[in-house]
């Protein structure tokens, strides 16, 4: 479960997660619209809030937190959201079904990418 | 279109034969030539003249309409960079850090820890123990000492040294009998200066002694130093058994490997009679780690010595070497050290940032 390389593109824009033989490339801005911090899942999925217009997002930096996750801070301010090792590794499961969502809810509430 | 290129590359030429060489990127589109330039961020003036003296030669060339010259600079972009945990100057020389919980209050932790700490320090290790009981620390008083900590010259917090181990506890602050009546934010800074602000120097280990539960000192802990494991400790009761749960469980979702579990208070032999009495039940903590898939780490029955020698502020470990308690402590040291050098493999994820 715990990847054994983070690393972060020369753009900023791209995380990679290395376990073992398989790999994850995940953007700086489907890690932004999906933190697990609660300014954006809220205290309950009704609370969920709907991150748009995150197209250029960049990741500033990448910090430790004990053993079990790691923060991203993003060049938008937002640094509050801890990614566990098991969420990063449900993002990964389930990329195109979560982009997919996303882009469903952007287009629902009339948001968009930019 | 690739025509007005090849000629504002010539021209940047006949301006200044370095110009070429700047260019980072030079795209021309709808009449219009967007050229990004290199810059040396020390020579902004510098490169603001030669940026309007470029937007005016390349506007005259013919097919122009306009230009956009953009200076670009890559010790300017933001250097992303990973930042090593927080886990913070004062405990960045300990190798290996457990911590001793529980669900429950009153079930013998700190006991348990000022014990584990001279007896894994008796194993030759080098050994401190912070007390991260901010409410009710009980440190000062299972070592009897009260003494102030000393201020290093670097201006950081010395630990008290007694029993050969490097101690910390808010109790050596502030006055025995005086409350800490604290909200949330100031437990946490107050563990986070303990970790900190104390020089707590090269340690083999750092026991620290966690308050019952499960919130604002073990969340703060847990995020902010990297735990080598946890030792749970429980009575065999059914009641301090549902919060031990509890504790393994928060251990679970943190990463933080549990250690085992060490069942205190477990039998109490009458000293008169020799009779053996379980007052708190029967293997309870025993029959917990199974269920949970832990280790279990040795049982420390109820005794009078064990309570007298620690309100005495002498540990049994070191006053009565020959008890049974003490040697149940060292056979719990050894396991601990031993898991703990087991563990300590554990994968670490490298953060690179290109």
């Amino acid at each position: 479960m715990i990847p054994e390389n983070i690393i972060l593109s020369e753009n900023k824009k791209e995380l990679t997660l290395e376990y073992g033989a398989t790999k994850s490339v995940m953007s700086a801005e489907f890690l932004r619209v999906n933190s697990p911090s609660a300014e954006v899942k809220g205290h309950s999925p009704a609370q969920k809030k709907t991150v748009s217009g995150k197209r250029a997002v960049s990741i500033n930096s990448i910090e430790l937190v004990g053993n079990y996750a790691i923060k991203l801070i993003f060049d938008d301010g937002h640094a509050t959201g801890i990614y566990t090792w098991q969420y990063l590794k449900e993002l990964f499961n389930g990329k195109d079904k979560i982009w997919k969502e996303y882009i469903t809810e952007l287009r629902k509430k009339g948001l968009n990418r930019d | 279109m690739s025509d007005i290129k090849t000629l504002a590359i010539e021209k940047l030429n006949e301006l200044n034969p370095e110009y070429p060489e700047l260019i980072e990127d030079i795209v021309v589109a709808n009449k219009k030539i967007y050229l990004s330039l290199k810059t040396d961020k020390s020579k902004v003036d510098k490169f603001t003249k030669i940026k309007l003296q470029i937007e005016n030669e390349l506007a005259v060339i013919d097919g122009v309409d306009s230009v956009s010259v953009s200076l670009t600079s890559h010790s300017d972009a933001i250097q992303a960079k990973a930042i090593p945990q927080e886990n913070a100057s004062g405990v960045s020389e300990v190798r290996n850090i457990i911590s001793v919980a529980s669900g429950k209050g009153g079930v013998g932790k700190s006991t348990t820890s000022i014990n584990l700490a001279i007896a894994i320090n008796q194993l030759g290790f080098s050994v401190g123990l912070l007390d991260a009981d901010v409410y009710g620390p009980s440190i000062p008083k299972l070592v009897g000492d009260r003494q102030k900590p000393k201020k290093s010259k670097a201006g950081k917090i010395l630990p008290i040294k007694k029993y050969n181990i490097s101690l910390m506890s808010i109790g050596f602050l502030v006055p025995e009998d005086s409350p800490m009546i604290w909200r949330g934010p100031m437990v946490i800074s107050a563990v986070n200066q303990m970790l900190n602000d104390v020089e707590w120097g090269k340690l083999d280990y750092l026991v620290v002694d966690m308050p019952p539960g499960t919130g604002d000192v073990q969340l703060t802990m847990a995020q902010r130093v990297p735990m080598s494991g946890a030792v749970i400790v429980s009575t065999p009761q059914d009641l301090a058994l549902i919060d031990a749960r509890k504790g393994i469980e928060m251990f679970k979702k943190v990463n933080i490997p549990i250690l085992g579990i060490i069942e205190n208070m477990s039998t109490f032999i009458c000293p008169n009679c020799k009779n053996e009495s379980h007052i708190f039940g029967f293997e309870g903590a025993k029959l917990e780690a199974n269920n949970q898939k832990v280790d279990f780490l040795g049982d420390i029955p109820l005794e009078i010595d064990l309570r007298e020698c620690s309100d005495n502020g002498k540990p049994i470990i070191l006053s009565k070497t020959d008890s049974v308690v003490s040697k149940k402590f060292l056979e719990i040291a050894k396991s601990v050290t031993k898991k703990v050098g087991d563990e300590s493999s554990s994968s670490k994820p490298n953060i690179i940032i290109n």
